[in-house]
C-alpha cells in the first residue's frame, strides 16, 4: 500500500506544489509553518478541494487526476482524517461521533455503537462514551476525533495538527496515545504538524513545506545532518547562511548573506565565486564575549544585541541581533556570570572552520 | 334645475342663519350601501359643484356593517343603506335619525360570466348541483335579499348548497362573477353597470319571484353637519333622482 | 462610591417601556372590551369552532409547504453563486412587502379559473382551485414563503461548512450529510422558521379572502370569521380575536421562546 502525490493545490490566489510519496506503515511528517499550505493539502488528499492539477494515487487507484478528469469524492475515498479543530458533530454524543462512519456505510445501529464503544475502550474513553463534545475535555475530544477517523480502517490515516490545540501537559500524555496508534495503524499515516518535537519523535520521514513548495524531503536525522533551508535549520536548531561565496585568501572565503558576511574554510572542489551556498554552524560553536575579544583565532567576530534568551534545562540558547544574526548555545552557568540578557551587548566568535560550507 | 337652484339657495339661507360668515369649509360623511357607489358618487360630485364650500366624503360598504360603525360612534351624517332593517337599528340603538325618507328602489338579477362556463339561462339553473354560485353573507341586504329569491321560488336548499363563498358586500359577489371564477351570483340590477356589461351576462328574475329592495337615507342624530347633512338628503331626493334613474335604480314609490 | 455596574440608560428603559406597552395596550383593550357573559357562547359556536380547525389545519399545512418549498431556495441562495442572486432574493421578499390583497389578485391570476396555469387545469382536468380550502391554504403559503427562506437562508449561513466535509470524509454521502448532519443542527432555525410561518398563515386575511373566499368550513379561517362578525356583532368578533390571540400565544410559549435563543 502507498500513497504517490503530485500535485498543485489552489486555495483562493495561493498554490501549494507537492510531490511525495509514502509506505504502507511509514508515518509521514508534513512540517512547515504556518502559512505554508499543509492544510490546503490536506484538504486535497481528503477530496474536499480538487487539485489545480496533478494527481494523488493511493494503493495503485487513483485518487485524483485532474488530466484525466478524475475526481473520488471524498465519501469514496478511504481516507480517515483528525482535523485541526477536531470538527466533531455537536449534536451528537462520544460514541455517536465514532459510530458515524459506520451509520454512513449502513451498518446497523446497536453493531455500530458497540464497535464505536471497543474503539473507545481502547483509548481509555468508555466512561465518557456519552458525553457531548463541548463536555469533552481537549485531549479527550481529540482521541474522540481520532476514534472517528480509525473506525472505518481507512488506508490513508491524516492528521492535521493533532496536538495543537492542546496544553503542554495533555499534549504530552497524549503524543504516546498517537505513537501508539499510529504504530498500530497498517496503512499510511501523513501527520502535519509546526511542531518539529511532534515530527521528529512520530515521523519516519518528514515532508518540509515552505511558502507553497516542498523545500526538502528525508527522515529526521538526514535533515538534522543536512538541513536545506532556514527553516528546516532552525527546525533541528541549527545556525544557517545562505548566500555567494568569494574568495577571501588562501583557504578561506567570505560568505556573503542578504543581512551580513561571515568567513568560512574554502570548501575543496569549487574554483571561483559561487552562488547559492548553504554555511551551516552548530549554536554550541559559537563563544560569547562581553568585551571584544584580542588576538583570537577566529576569524569571525560579530558585534550584536541580544534579542532573546531562552532556557532548555542547562543550556540557553541566545538570539543575536547582528550581521548576520545568528544563534548560540551556552551553559546557563555563562548566562549569569556574564550577566546576558535582552538587549546585552556583547561579541560573538566563532571559527571559520567552524562552519560547514554545501553549494545547494 | 329649479330644484338645484332651490336646494342651493335654502343652503344659502340656512349657512347665513347659522350666522357663520361667508364661505367656511364644510365636510360631510355619508355612509352608503356599497350598491349605491356609482349612483352616490356622481351625486356627490354635482352636490359639490353646486355647493362648492362642502366636500362630500363617502364610505361605501355593507350595509349591516356600517350600521355597525354608527352604532360604535363613527362619525356619520348621512346614512343610505340597502334596508330599512338597519335604519331601524341606527334609530332604537344608536344616535338616531332625522329627516327618513325612501330615495330608491332596486331589484335583484342574476349574472353569470360573458362566457357562461355552466350554461346558466335562468334563476332555476342555479339549483344544478356543481354550479359554483357566490352570494353577498347573509346580514347584508343584497345577501338576505337573494336568500328571499331562492325562498320565494322554493329552490332555496339547493342552490345554497351551490354556494362557494359569502362575500362582504354585493361588489365582491360582482367581482369574482367578472374574473370569471364564478359560474353565477345574484346581484342588483343596478351593479350591471354599463362598464361591465362586455364582461357579463344579465339573467333577469321573474317579477312574482323577485325582491323590492327599498333604500331609505336619513340625517344622523347630532352629527355637527346638520344643515349640510339635511340639504345633501334633500338633494339626492331632489335633483340626484335623475341620477338614480340613469344608473337603473327604480323611484321610490 | 466603588465601581458601578453597567445599566440600562434611563432613556432606553422609558423605550423600552413605550415599546411593551406598544403591544400590551392593544391585547389589554381586546381583554376590557370582551364580553364575558357572551364570550363562552360565541367561543363554542359552531362557526367559530369551524373556523378555529380550519384556521389550524391551514396555518401547519402552509407553514410545512413553505418550508419545504423554502429549504431548497435557501440552500440555494446561501451556498451556490448563480448570476442573479440578487434578483431571486427581491422576488422572494416581494409576498411581504406586498398588500396581502394584491397578493390574492395575483394568485388569482395564476390559478384562478381563467389564470395561466389554472386555465388549462380546468380545462383538461375540470379542477379549480378557487374556492377550496388548497385556496387557502396556497394563499396563506404564499404570504409566509418569505419568512421561511429568511429564517433558514440565515441558519444555513451560520452553519460551519466544514463540519458538512468532515461527515464527507466519514463516508457521509451527500444526502446522508444533509440529513444526520446539516438538519440536526439547524433544527432551531427550522422551528423558527415553523414558528414565523405559523404565526403568518394564521393571520392571513387579504390574500385569502380574494383568492380563496368566504365559506364557513371551507376557506372561512378564523380572521375571516372574525372579519365577518365585526359587521354586525363587533363585541363577539372581540371574543374571536382573542382566541387567535390565545392559540398563538399558547403555541409561542409551549415553545418557551427556544427558537429565539442563539445556538
Amino acid at each position: 500500500m502507498s500513497l504517490i502525490v503530485d500535485v498543485q493545490a489552489r486555495r483562493g490566489d495561493f498554490t501549494v506544489a507537492a510531490a511525495f510519496e509514502a509506505a504502507a506503515g511509514e508515518t509521514v511528517a508534513l512540517l512547515g509553518p504556518n502559512g505554508a499550505g499543509k492544510t490546503t493539502l490536506v484538504a486535497t488528499l481528503a477530496g474536499i478541494d480538487p487539485p489545480a492539477s496533478g494527481r494523488v494515487d493511493l494503493d495503485g487507484r487513483s485518487l485524483d487526476d485532474v488530466a484525466a478528469g478524475r475526481h473520488v469524492p471524498p465519501e469514496r475515498r478511504p481516507v480517515g482524517v483528525v482535523f485541526q479543530d477536531r470538527l466533531l458533530f455537536p449534536h451528537l454524543s462520544a460514541v455517536e461521533n465514532v459510530a458515524f462512519p459506520l451509520r454512513a456505510l449502513g451498518v446497523a445501529r446497536r453493531e455500530a455503537r458497540s464497535r464505536a464503544t471497543d474503539l473507545l475502550a481502547r483509548l481509555d474513553l468508555v466512561e465518557r462514551a456519552d458525553a457531548r463534545p463541548a463536555d469533552l475535555s481537549g485531549g479527550e475530544a481529540q482521541r474522540v476525533a481520532l476514534a472517528r477517523a480509525l473506525i472505518r480502517e481507512p488506508r490513508l490515516l491524516l492528521l492535521d495538527e493533532p496536538l495543537a490545540a492542546l496544553d503542554v501537559r495533555a499534549r504530552a500524555h497524549l503524543r504516546g496515545l498517537v505513537r501508539r496508534e499510529l504504530i498500530a495503524f497498517a496503512g499510511v499515516r501523513l501527520l502535519v504538524t509546526h511542531d518539529p518535537v511532534e515530527a521528529m519523535s512520530l515521523a519516519d520521514r518528514m515532508v518540509l513545506v515552505e511558502d507553497g513548495r516542498v523545500t526538502q524531503i528525508g527522515t529526521p536525522a538526514e535533515v538534522r545532518a543536512g538541513p536545506r533551508t532556514p527553516y528546516a535549520a532552525e527546525l533541528v536548531g541549527m545556525n544557517l547562511f545562505i548566500g555567494r561565496l568569494e574568495r577571501l585568501e588562501a583557504g578561506a572565503g567570505r560568505l556573503v548573506t542578504s543581512e551580513g558576511a561571515v568567513v568560512v574554510a574554502w570548501p575543496p572542489g569549487i574554483d571561483g565565486s559561487v552562488e547559492p551556498v548553504i554555511g551551516l554552524l552548530r549554536p554550541a560553536d559559537v563563544s560569547l564575549h562581553v568585551r571584544p575579544p584580542e588576538g583570537a583565532s577566529a576569524r569571525n567576530v560579530l558585534a550584536g544585541t541580544v534579542a532573546s534568551v531562552s532556557v532548555e534545562g542547562e543550556r540557553a540558547r541566545v538570539r543575536i541581533d547582528a550581521s548576520p544574526p545568528l544563534v548560540a548555545e551556552v551553559t546557563l552557568g555563562s548566562v549569569e556570570r556574564l550577566g546576558i540578557r535582552e538587549g546585552t551587548r556583547l561579541w560573538a566568535s566563532f571559527k571559520a572552520v567552524e562552519v560547514r560550507v554545501q553549494v545547494i | 334645475m329649479r330644484r338645484a337652484l332651490a336646494g342651493m339657495g335654502s343652503l344659502v339661507l340656512l349657512l347665513a342663519g347659522c350666522g357663520g360668515s361667508g364661505s367656511e369649509r364644510s365636510e360631510i360623511t355619508v355612509l352608503a350601501a356599497a350598491s349605491l357607489t356609482g349612483a352616490f358618487t356622481r351625486i356627490g360630485a354635482d352636490f359639490e359643484r353646486a355647493n362648492p364650500e362642502v366636500t362630500v366624503r363617502f364610505s361605501f360598504g355593507p350595509s349591516d356593517g356600517l350600521a355597525t360603525q354608527i352604532l360604535e360612534g363613527s362619525p356619520a351624517d348621512v346614512f343610505a343603506p340597502a334596508s330599512p332593517k338597519y335604519m331601524d337599528q341606527v334609530r332604537s340603538d344608536g344616535p338616531g335619525v332625522t329627516r327618513q325618507v325612501d330615495f330608491a328602489r332596486n331589484t335583484l338579477a342574476v349574472i353569470v360570466p360573458s362566457d357562461n362556463p355552466a350554461h346558466i339561462t335562468s334563476l332555476a339553473d342555479l339549483a344544478r348541483p356543481g354550479v359554483k354560485l357566490v352570494l353577498a353573507a347573509v346580514g347584508v341586504p343584497a345577501g338576505d335579499y337573494a336568500r328571499g329569491v331562492l325562498e320565494n321560488a322554493g329552490i332555496q336548499k339547493e342552490v345554497l348548497a351551490n354556494v362557494v363563498s359569502n362575500e362582504e358586500d354585493v361588489k365582491g359577489v360582482v367581482q369574482k362573477v367578472l374574473l370569471g371564477e364564478a359560474d353565477a351570483g345574484i346581484v342588483y340590477r343596478t351593479d350591471i353597470t354599463p362598464d361591465i356589461s362586455t364582461s357579463v351576462r344579465a339573467i333577469s328574475i321573474s317579477d312574482g319571484v323577485n325582491v323590492i329592495a327599498t333604500y331609505p337615507i336619513a340625517v344622523i342624530d347630532g352629527s355637527g353637519h346638520t344643515p349640510v347633512a339635511e340639504a345633501f338628503v334633500r338633494f339626492v331626493t331632489g335633483p340626484g333622482q335623475a341620477t338614480l334613474k340613469k344608473f337603473g335604480f327604480l323611484p321610490p314609490s | 462610591m466603588g465601581a458601578e455596574k453597567r445599566t440600562t440608560p434611563g432613556a432606553f428603559v422609558v423605550l423600552a417601556i413605550m415599546g411593551i406597552a406598544f403591544v400590551a395596550l392593544p391585547l389589554g383593550g381586546l381583554i376590557q372590551r370582551t364580553p364575558w357573559s357572551r364570550a363562552a357562547d360565541v367561543l363554542t359556536s359552531d362557526s367559530s369552532l369551524t373556523a378555529l380547525r380550519l384556521s389550524i389545519v391551514v396555518a401547519t399545512s402552509a407553514a410545512v409547504l413553505s418550508l419545504v418549498l423554502g429549504f431548497p431556495l435557501a440552500w440555494a441562495l446561501s451556498r451556490s453563486s448563480f448570476p442573479g442572486r440578487w434578483v431571486v432574493r427581491g422576488l422572494v421578499i416581494l409576498p411581504l412587502v406586498m398588500p396581502p390583497v394584491v397578493g390574492g389578485v395575483a394568485l388569482l391570476a395564476v390559478f384562478g379559473r381563467r389564470g395561466f396555469l389554472g386555465a388549462p387545469l380546468y380545462d383538461v382536468f375540470g379542477i379549480q382551485l378557487t374556492f377550496t380550502t388548497p385556496a387557502a391554504v396556497l394563499a396563506a403559503a404564499f404570504v409566509s414563503f418569505p419568512l421561511a427562506v429568511l429564517a433558514l437562508e440565515a441558519g444555513l449561513r451560520s452553519l460551519d461548512t466544514r463540519l458538512e466535509d468532515a461527515a464527507a470524509t466519514l463516508g457521509g454521502s451527500r444526502w446522508y450529510v444533509l440529513r444526520r448532519v446539516t438538519l440536526p443542527m439547524l433544527a432551531p432555525q427550522l422551528a423558527a422558521g415553523l414558528v414565523l410561518c405559523w404565526a403568518r398563515a394564521l393571520g392571513e386575511f387579504g390574500a385569502t379572502i380574494t383568492f380563496a373566499g368566504n365559506l364557513q368550513g371551507r376557506t372561512q379561517t378564523l380572521p375571516l370569521a372574525v372579519f365577518e362578525r365585526l359587521q354586525t356583532d363587533p363585541e363577539g368578533a372581540i371574543a374571536l380575536s382573542l382566541l387567535l390571540v390565545a392559540v398563538s400565544l399558547a403555541v409561542i410559549v409551549a415553545l418557551r421562546g427556544r427558537f429565539l435563543a442563539p445556538r
